[in-house]
């Protein structure tokens, strides 16, 4: 609570210096940041320290599908916005849709190269950059290896696999369960991403929304029908009660993205040498693909004074060796810059992890997520509805399939209520 | 300038009236003194913001295409309200809040009366300390104490659920049919000792002389209560149900923890859970809309409660 007090009084002065430019005025400019991830702080000291002209101040607010990017949004419509936010490639074309970023092309063109490529199509439309990519969730299966020993089972090489799996966990104890049923839209995105659906696409200037396609459907006809026979659990993954089910071996498994391997080793530090990564299983053998879940980059809010520097400090986040070197320990994220990716902390043995490289696994599923993948204008409303559906179906009111469809018919009458084009 | 306060009128009456003087241009000019800073205020923080809101619920944001250029500001007329009364999520989130409502603050007033009369009672003993631990709480801000009450109710976590458990009862207070109960009883739970300390005030100022003659005429400790106590702090539990209903319609905090443990707990699930969602998805004017019409809806229900308490004979 005291940190919302403190944040509020930093957002109400973001007034920063009225000089034109870094080198005009010969006063330095000062450019407000606001991010949710943890760690992105450190990389703003390291900028501070090296780059007197431009003074980035950081403030840390809440994620965004709990109330950042309303905080954002209203910023904005207040035209007392910071200069900088953090704002996941899902919620970009929501930003642009609301008039809420500034088109940042005649800065960030030049960094285009140093980005894997569909992470610049993400933060970008058409040739207007909107956002300089910070990192991507490759996905994979995280697991307890001694509770599979002790259950005697490998990690699933298809969908079919784990399945089977677990009706096994669960028949040789009623308490345990290999693992959650996805909770949201951006599980559900990324499941379908790696089925190879898609659930949005742009043509001659019209929305196509396609959330109840062949691939989702299969996706959410399966979850359904381990939620039938009561081998899931449907509690929401990463939270307090999830973590205590871990502990006591209740739950066996998590099919999440890069960023939760320092969520679980930050809040289970016993559980450290009982962990390891697997790649995602697959549904049919043999198959490589995977999905992508999350992943933000870093915007220049309407309204900015100060947009050159802004982009100036957003590449050098993303890009500079020390700073990467820094997100992805404090922060855990999967750079998106191509030279993060060399880096050496993305390439090194985890004591928690077993010894294991766990960042083989996601380099492997960032390789095999395909390209393409497109994010509707109107994500808060689809994440808001889907995760109601998905929860009421967890719980047995209605199903995954019905939430798909109904997901699908909601997201269509809300575009249109907004004047949208949405074609076949 | 009289060194007189004005509660010194209120409470000798008759020395006021002798001290009444005909107002002149000088008193005018000084009470417009003494009330602007409250004008301003009441202006600039109540009467403006409730204007936008009402201007903003008339109009509504067009895109084109992709959306992905300006958006215009057209006028809607009454559409968002048409909107919003066809919205069963929005509509049904008044249902709920009314069924609870109705269920919920009679048991609280009730349970406040019940402690207030047994506080002022002949019998009572520590009672400053029962006092505080009544209004404790209220103390707690309401946040927090849903958080705490989300662990409390959170099936995996639960003391309560694991309490029962061992005598074989299996009880889930988030599930559908019991959740409701549960905020109601988180609501109860907060706002019982702030409501007994404002009829506990109210018992205070019965005249002894009242209580007494009730005693010498025979009354037992339960028929003065009922027959002296209740009526003279009437309106005191018409004001605690007045707050009550303007709280309940506003119902918030409770829900939106819980919405983070309990499955059937939507965005929707109370209106102004609504309309912080419909914000939350940039749509400001439906927002707005959402906002107007749960004001009137509490302005009705309390104003309609008054009045119909002062219809039914004597005034309070």
């Amino acid at each position: 609570m005291l940190t919302v007090a403190s944040l509020v009084t930093l957002s109400a002065c973001s007034g920063s210096g009225d000089s034109g430019g870094s080198s005009s005025g010969g006063k330095p400019v000062t450019v407000e940041f606001w991010g949710a991830a943890v760690g992105l702080d450190k990389s703003v000291a390291l900028w501070n320290k090296s780059h007197p002209d431009i003074k980035v101040k950081y403030s840390q607010i809440p994620a965004g599908s709990i109330g950042g990017y309303a905080k954002m949004q209203n910023a904005v419509k207040a035209d007392n916005a910071p200069c900088l936010g953090q704002v996941g490639y899902d919620t970009l074309s929501n930003f642009i849709a609301t008039g809420a970023l500034e088109d940042i092309s005649q800065y960030a063109d030049s960094a285009k190269d140093k980005f894997v490529p569909w992470t610049w199509q993400m933060s970008s439309v058409g040739d207007r950059v909107f956002g300089i990519p910070v990192d991507t969730g490759p996905m994979a299966m995280y697991y307890r290896t001694d509770l599979f020993k002790k259950y005697k089972i490998s990690p699933p090489k298809t969908w079919d696999d784990f399945a089977a799996a677990a009706q096994k966990v669960h028949s040789a104890d009623p308490s345990a369960y290999l693992t959650t049923t996805p909770q949201d839209a951006y599980d559900l995105g990324a499941l379908t991403w790696q089925a190879g659906g898609k659930w949005f696409g742009t043509e001659n200037d019209r929305w196509q929304v396609t959330i109840a396609n062949p691939q989702t459907s299969k996706v959410a006809q399966y979850w359904q029908g381990l939620l039938d026979k009561k081998l899931v659990t449907s509690d929401p993954m990463l939270d307090t009660a999830w973590f205590k089910k871990v502990q006591d071996g209740q739950l066996l498994s998590l099919v999440s993205a890069v960023w939760a391997a320092p969520l679980i080793s930050k809040n289970l530090p016993e559980l450290s040498g009982k962990w390891a990564v697997a790649p995602m299983p697959q549904w049919s053998a043999g198959q490589k693909a995977a999905g992508n879940r999350g992943g933000s980059a870093t915007v220049v809010l309407k309204g900015c004074d100060h947009p050159k520097e802004a982009t100036e400090f957003a590449t050098w986040m993303s890009t500079d060796n020390d700073s990467v070197t820094s997100l992805i320990k404090n922060t855990g994220i999967y750079p998106a810059a191509t030279s993060g990716q060399q880096l050496p902390a993305v390439d090194q043995p985890s004591a928690y992890f077993g010894g294991q490289n766990i960042y083989d696994v996601f380099k492997t599923a960032a390789a095999n997520t395909s390209t393409g993948w497109v994010w509707g204008p109107t994500m808060s409303q689809v994440q808001s509805d889907m995760k109601d559906g998905l929860k009421k179906a967890g719980a047995g009111q209605g199903t995954i399939p019905k939430t798909v469809t109904s997901v699908q018919d909601s997201t269509v009458a809300a575009m249109k209520s907004q004047g949208l084009s949405v074609g076949k | 300038m009289a060194t007189r306060t004005p509660g010194d009128a209120l409470a000798h009456p008759i020395a006021g009236s002798a001290a009444k003087r005909v107002p002149g241009r000088g008193h005018t000019r000084s009470a417009v003194l003494f009330l602007a800073p409250f004008g301003l205020l009441f202006t600039a923080m109540l009467l403006a913001p409730i204007g936008y809101a009402v201007y903003q619920s008339f109009f509504r944001t067009r895109r084109s295409g992709l959306g992905l250029g300006p958006s215009t500001t057209v006028f809607a007329g009454f559409d968002n309200y048409v909107t919003a009364l066809h919205d069963s999520r929005f509509m049904s989130s008044f249902l709920r809040v009314f069924t609870l409502g109705i269920v919920q603050v009679p048991v609280m007033l009730g349970l406040a009366l019940l402690l207030a009369l047994l506080l002022d009672s002949r019998g009572a003993v520590f009672k400053k300390f029962f006092r505080q631990i009544y209004f404790l709480p209220y103390a707690l801000p309401g946040v927090i104490a849903a958080i705490m009450w989300s662990f409390l109710y959170a099936p995996s976590v639960s003391p309560f659920t694991a309490a029962l458990r061992h005598i074989g009862l299996e009880v889930n207070f988030l599930s559908d049919d019991l959740v409701l109960a549960s905020i109601g009883n988180m609501m109860t739970w907060a706002w019982t000792g702030f409501n007994m300390l404002i009829i506990y005030s109210a018992l205070q100022a019965i005249p002894g002389e009242l209580t007494e003659a009730a005693v010498m005429d025979g009354c037992s400790g339960w028929r003065v209560a009922w027959h002296v106590k209740i009526p003279a702090v009437r309106p005191a539990l018409i004001l605690t149900t007045v707050f009550s209903i303007i709280g309940t319609a506003q119902l918030f905090n409770e829900p939106a923890v819980l919405s983070q443990v309990a499955p059937t707990v939507s965005p929707t699930y109370t209106p102004i859970l609504a309309t912080q969602q419909s914000a939350d998805i940039n749509n400001y004017n439906y927002a707005a809309t959402q906002s107007v019409i749960l004001a009137l809806l509490t302005f009705v229900l309390s104003f309609g409660f008054l009045k119909f308490t002062q219809r039914k004979g004597t005034f309070a």
